[in-house]
């Protein structure tokens, strides 16, 4: 069918028109915004002055940035490779059900997920409370029968919040894993099973590549996602020390609310764009990459 | 090579019985094809001899070996689904040696078969591009070709022509029977298409509900079909059938009476259905050619031009549409009275319960 070119444009145009709008007008002319704000001096509210790449090179030099910035690459690898590694264990045993069996399993791990992080947080902190939280059966025996804060004990603080991380957000991963695992054919399994091909040479040689591009897709996204980790740990550490246990945007909002440093704060938040933009991109084309090998 | 025997096996689904005592001896080299209309069960027999389906009950025999019990890799055969279920991250040439190697044949071995699998379905310039990358004729060589290099006793294909378009279709069934001729390995073949199980078929096994109607060679299953089931189904355009009373002429031989009109067969009394009600008289189009001095009279409904004869339509007196034919110059056209001849000697009758009694 041939249409006039204008009104397909215009078309599109109307329809694109309020996106690209408010898209405009909530992301891109903020993050302008306060790129340029790294290089100034302001406080949190009002302008500040011009002061080139002083800020980046504060807060490159700060302590408890390269704190931040450790702890952040900690929490990425305590929970991003095992949540989606548990995730595809738990989607293909989902995915082994039938009827409504799988329906009813498949909600039990996909509950937590709609979870505020609040609940969230309260659940797990009377799990883990010190005098009459259920862990505590589990941690005695390996204290010398001594109960143990897992959140007050900084070696444990990123261990047990990832673990919590993992409980919450793998049900969404799970799902996609679902998704992934029901494209590949049955006749395929069949097929394999007729090539001698037992449980583990069918994971490793069809359902793993298969799956690929869906493994791909679940680490990048929990990549920016964990990246940006902040309310968990900023909940699990209030009352305690924050500062052992600081992750970026923790950092960026001590800076910026606490410490009413708006340039420093926006400096920190373009670098943590920065990274999470090159990172995400880097392992997706990387992913990618293998999945055509 | 080897035979493959199959003896009282049953089939159901929870309450649903989709298979009931099935025997068969197919013999090693045979081309068997199941033919049935959809969900007879023919494909869940293909699939319990390959051991995807568990058996309910029987046992099936594939050389000296009770397999019924065996998972499908140990059973020796190869399969070739109907979609053809290439595994789709893998070249041509990692899809055939997929299975090879599974079992630790050696690097060369794997090699030298897949090369020859290859030359023999000449697809060898398509070892290195994967599934996506190839037609749906290339996909379906690779799918026999990924079968034949694993060397089986037998080969199992289901409705694996059914996915090509009708020209593909032709020539891939020629070259399917021509790669039995040569490799002469027993094949089963499941199909609803009766043009690819006359063709194919050394022995076809004719099924519906749940059973098996007929077992016979292509032109047995034709000219003499078991049960009123197998000669509808059987031939295109299908068998005209009519409600008939038998009558018997002086030579003991019978006549068959319908709506007035006598038609004298060379079926002999004493082999003919004992109750004469009820009966249904069958007859093919070629065996109802039209004629000046035919004995059953109507008027042409419909001519189907077909070049080398003609199909035609024509609507009797009781309102009963039959089909015969003419030669390929016909000059009949719509709305014209005509007669046709009845081949005596072609005639089966069946009766109530769908019995089939031959004239020749």
């Amino acid at each position: 069918m041939i249409r006039d070119k204008r009104s397909e444009y215009l078309a599109a145009l109307v329809l694109v028109g309020p996106f690209i709008v408010i898209y405009g007008l909530l992301f891109v002319w903020p993050t302008i915004q306060m790129i340029a704000l790294s290089f100034t001096d302001a406080p949190l509210i009002g302008p500040g002055e011009w002061v080139g790449f002083e800020n980046y090179i504060d807060i490159l030099n700060h302590r408890l940035f390269r704190n931040a910035a450790w702890n952040t690459v900690y929490f990425v690898v305590l929970t991003v490779v095992p949540n989606t590694l548990i995730s595809l264990a738990i989607a293909m045993a989902v995915n082994r059900l039938k009827g409504w069996q799988q329906g009813f399993v498949m909600a039990c791990f996909f509950l937590p997920y709609i979870l505020p992080v609040s609940v969230v947080y309260l659940i797990w902190n009377w799990i883990i409370d010190v005098q009459y939280g259920l862990i505590q059966y589990v941690v005695r025996p390996f204290n010398g029968g001594e109960p143990m804060s897992l959140t007050r004990t900084i070696p444990f603080f990123m261990p047990t919040v990832a673990a919590v991380t993992i409980w919450w957000t793998l049900g969404f991963n799970v799902l996609l894993f679902i998704a992934g695992l029901r494209n590949i054919s049955p006749e395929i399994y069949e097929a394999a099973s007729l090539d001698s091909a037992g449980r583990w040479r069918q994971f490793r040689r069809i359902t793993w590549p298969l799956v690929w591009p869906v493994t791909a897709l679940v680490l990048t996204i929990q990549l920016i996602a964990q990246l940006k980790i902040f309310d968990q740990i900023y909940l699990f550490s209030i009352g305690g020390r924050q500062d052992p246990t600081i992750v970026m945007v923790q950092y960026i909002y001590k800076l910026a609310f606490q410490q009413n440093k708006g340039g420093e704060g926006a400096a920190a938040a373009t670098i943590l764009f920065a990274i999470i933009i090159i990172l995400s991109v880097l392992q997706f084309q990387a992913l990618r990459a293998r999945g055509q090998k | 090579m080897a035979d493959i025997v199959l003896k009282d096996v049953s089939k159901s689904y929870g309450q649903v019985e989709v298979l009931d005592r099935v025997n068969m001896h197919i013999k090693s080299g045979e081309f068997i094809v199941f033919l049935g209309p959809s969900g007879c069960g023919k494909s869940t027999l293909l699939r319990m001899i390959a051991g995807l389906e568990a058996v309910n009950d029987g046992e099936i025999h594939i050389g000296e070996r009770r397999v019924d019990q065996l998972p499908p890799n140990q059973r020796g055969v190869a399969m070739v689904f109907q979609n053809y279920a290439l595994y789709p991250h893998m070249t041509v040439r990692q899809n055939m040696s997929f299975g090879l190697e599974n079992i630790g044949t050696d690097k060369a071995e794997v090699s030298r078969r897949v090369e020859a699998a290859a030359g023999t379905l000449e697809i060898e310039q398509l070892l290195d591009r994967r599934p996506a990358q190839l037609s749906g004729g290339q996909r379906q060589r690779v799918a026999i070709g990924r079968a034949i290099v694993r060397e089986p006793q037998a080969f199992l294909l289901d409705e694996p022509l059914s996915n090509l378009d009708a020209g593909l279709r032709v020539r891939t069934r020629v070259e399917l029977a021509q790669l039995h001729q040569r490799i002469a390995t027993t094949m089963i073949f499941v199909t609803h298409d009766q043009t690819e199980a006359m063709t194919l078929a050394s022995r076809i096994v004719v099924m519906n509900n749940r059973k098996i109607e007929q077992i016979g060679t292509p032109m047995e299953v034709y000219s003499r079909p078991a049960s009123r089931f197998v000669a509808a189904f059987v031939g295109s355009p299908s068998m005209n059938f009519l409600p008939v009373q038998a009558l018997e002429d002086a030579a003991g031989r019978v006549i068959v009476k319908a709506g007035g009109v006598s038609i004298p067969t060379t079926l002999a009394m004493s082999a003919a259905p004992k109750s004469s009600g009820d009966l249904t008289l069958g007859v093919r189009p070629e065996a109802l050619r039209v004629a000046e001095d035919g004995e059953v009279n109507g008027r042409v409904s419909l001519v189907e031009r077909l070049g080398d004869r003609t199909l035609v339509h024509v609507t009797l007196p009781d309102g009963t549409e039959v089909v015969g034919e003419d030669i390929g110059k016909s000059t009949l056209e719509a709305g014209r009275d005509v007669s046709l001849k009845v081949e005596g000697s072609e005639i089966h009758l069946f009766d109530a319960d769908g019995v089939a009694y031959h004239a020749d």
